[in-house]
């Protein structure tokens, strides 16, 4: 249960003595000085056992320092937090880990740190090894242990605490998909247990997925809880909104290789900070698409460049209708694919083994974003028309592949057709 | 009783993870709690004993105690002073219990201190000392050391976070005191008039209670052992006073 919770920061001056020796030369009274602000204010809610509750927000909007203040690290300014039963956290996985150490070693050591004594963790240890799946590994110091390895050994660890209150943020995005679903398989056998989850996720459709209420952050404000498919919408709308604001008034029209043209605010939006210079449809053989035979092949090829350093964009196409119907979304977060900082030029491309979708006319959407969807750094919107030559069926979307079988007792079969 | 059970499994679990990092890798690995000490007694007795000739019996056995204890207390307190600020994740660990470190810290030396114990009694057993039954006071002293060692841990651990300066300030006075010890030289050395002032360090009477008990064989200044006593409950009072007050500030200042 959380009440009226707040916390304050100082912002400290830049000449804040850090040093005794300043202190003694006589800048004391800039000691305590700087200027508070909130970092979360007037923050209320209760979560049951059994729920999970997501939280979205933006950059800086209190999420982590939210979860924090739940476990007890750091204290409250204002308000109170009470928990009943165990914590147990996925904040930053592997705090306890120390490369020297054997991985048996630090299973004991992040075991006996996250809460469990040394007998529990005796008894679990096969079980934390078997998720982890590091059964040859387990005598072999941690720093011999790929990045990977490491995360499915914190997570296993975090996973085997058996908590009544576990606070995840963002760390789902952990090891390959098959890891994941073990990951989320073993948080929902916890809310089967009881347990009260507190989830933090930029992964929106993530939320959507698997919490039972959603809270929404903002500059440590609670703006919005309540159903996760509400919350989402209008956190996304919002964030549409944000990317308008942060989008030049003013910026050269591009054109795109079909002959469109680009111009912002009208189908195109972000904050330029990564342009997408150039995006291609072509077929496997490299070819532009011009007319796109249904079932075929698809490749959407985005260049960009970034003068400055990006850290970890998202990269996102979307196929929709022309009445604003969407037949497929993705991006590279929900995919699993995370990119380094980026500068300079680069391309992203997005492979469609086959696209089965009924003849007619769609939009290829691309955009790129920051790494907690905050705001799009450059979204085209409408920009590259896909036309699909006409398919013999009526309404729908979809045209899979497909064949007609009819078996008839008096007259025998009929051809298939 | 769940709560004692788990804080003994990560006390053991922590000083064990140092000790297994410090000397993991090293051909020598614990061998290093004894070689250290080892060293410096040869040269403290090639310089004092030799060159100096000051005249005390028994030098190795003397110098040799006098080395171990000063050793577990600086250490201890030079590496209490980093504990909270070197362990930035630990503290920002929901649930984690920050006043567990400078204990670590301590209790990590104290093995060290440990090991090297047995040397020092077979040093006892050549040069013709033997071990007195009052040896079994031993535990108490030790004790009592413990006590002011983790009292100014707290201290020192804790103002480090809000200053970093503490950690090399605490390095130089602890070094300084090393020679305002009586390690190498004899109490009754040091000039009368200066001695009101010189037993003002706790440590003076630290290191001969121990003496007494392992060279002398007799009993400790029951005055200054309980001085001592009091002294430690009061710098762990306060210590632990102002650990508590300002560890709501660790994770904003780490």
């Amino acid at each position: 249960m959380v009440e009226g919770l707040g916390k304050q920061f100082r912002r400290y001056h830049a000449d804040r003595p850090h040093t005794l020796k300043e202190v003694f030369v006589g800048r004391m009274r800039h000691l305590w000085a700087g200027e508070r602000f909130w970092g979360l204010r007037d923050v209320s809610f209760d979560v049951e056992p059994g729920q999970i509750v997501g939280i979205v927000g933006g950059n800086g909007a209190g999420k982590s320092t939210l979860l924090r203040l739940i476990g007890g690290v750091g204290r409250p300014d204002e308000g109170s937090v009470k928990v009943r039963g165990r914590i147990a956290a996925l904040l930053e996985l592997g705090t306890a880990f120390h490369p020297e150490l054997t991985g048996r070693e630090n299973i004991f050591v992040s075991g006996i740190v996250a809460g469990l004594t040394r007998r529990q963790v005796t008894k679990r240890l096969d079980s934390i090894v078997a998720f982890a799946e590091l059964e040859q590994f387990l005598n072999s110091p941690l720093r011999t242990y790929s990045s990977g390895m490491q995360m499915r050994l914190a997570f296993a660890i975090a996973v085997h605490t058996a908590p009544d209150v576990l606070l995840i943020d963002e760390v789902l995005a952990v090891g390959d998909l098959a890891f994941q679903q073990k990951c989320l398989a073993r948080i929902m056998d916890f809310k089967a247990d009881n347990s009260a989850i507190l989830l933090v996720s930029h992964d929106i459709g993530q939320v959507q997925r698997l919490c039972d209420r959603a809270l929404w952050l903002k500059r440590g404000r609670l703006v919005r809880q309540g159903e996760p498919e509400a919350i989402v919408e209008q956190y996304a709308a919002e964030m549409g909104d944000e990317t308008k604001r942060t989008t030049p008034v003013e910026w050269p029209v591009q054109i795109t290789p079909a002959g469109g043209e680009l111009r912002v605010h009208e189908n195109r939006f972000g904050s330029m900070e990564l342009e997408i210079t150039s995006v291609r449809l072509s077929d496997q053989k490299g070819r532009s698409v011009a007319d796109f035979r249904s079932g075929d092949s698809l490749q959407v090829e985005i260049d960009f460049s970034s003068s400055q350093s990006i850290d970890a964009p998202i990269f996102g196409v979307t196929i929709t209708t022309e009445d604003e119907q969407i037949c497929a979304d993705l991006n590279t977060a929900a995919s699993g694919v995370s990119l380094p900082v980026v500068q300079g030029k680069g391309r992203v491309t997005l492979h469609f083994a086959r696209l089965d979708l009924s003849g007619g006319r769609y939009y290829v959407d691309v955009g790129a974003y920051t790494q907690n969807w905050d705001y799009a750094y450059d979204h085209h919107w409408h920009a590259y028309p896909l036309r699909v030559l006409p398919t013999e069926n009526g309404k729908g979307v979809l045209y899979p592949p497909h064949r007609w079988e009819i078996a008839d007792s008096s007259r025998g079969k009929l051809p298939e057709s | 009783m769940q709560r004692l059970i788990y804080i003994r499994d990560l006390l053991r679990e922590l000083v064990a993870r140092d000790l297994k990092v410090r000397y993991n890798r090293s051909v020598l690995g614990f061998a290093w709690a004894l070689v250290t000490p080892l060293m410096f007694l040869t040269v403290f007795f090639f310089v004092f004993k030799l060159a100096l000739s000051i005249d005390i019996p028994r030098f190795g056995s003397f110098a040799f105690t006098g080395m171990l204890v000063y050793t577990w207390f600086q250490s201890s307190v030079s590496q209490a002073s980093g504990a909270i600020t070197s362990s930035r994740e630990l503290i920002r660990w929901p649930g984690f219990t920050a006043a567990i470190l400078p204990v670590v810290t301590v209790t990590t030396n104290l093995v060290n201190f440990l090991i090297a114990l047995p040397v020092l009694m077979l040093f006892l057993l050549i040069d013709g000392t033997g071990l007195k039954s009052v040896i079994l006071l031993l535990p108490v002293v030790i004790f009592i050391q413990f006590v002011l060692t983790l009292g100014l841990g707290y201290l020192v651990a804790a103002v480090n976070v809000l200053f970093r300066d503490t950690e090399h300030l605490v390095a130089v006075l602890l070094q300084l005191l090393f020679f305002l010890t009586p390690v190498f030289y004899d109490v009754d050395m040091v000039p009368e008039r200066y001695r009101a002032l010189y037993d003002l360090n706790p440590m003076v009477h630290l290191v001969e209670a121990y003496r007494a008990i392992l060279l002398d064989g007799t009993w400790p200044s029951g005055m200054a052992l309980s001085t001592l006593a009091v002294l430690s409950l009061l710098l762990m009072y306060l210590g632990q006073k102002v650990f508590v007050n300002l560890s709501y500030r660790f994770v904003e200042e780490l």
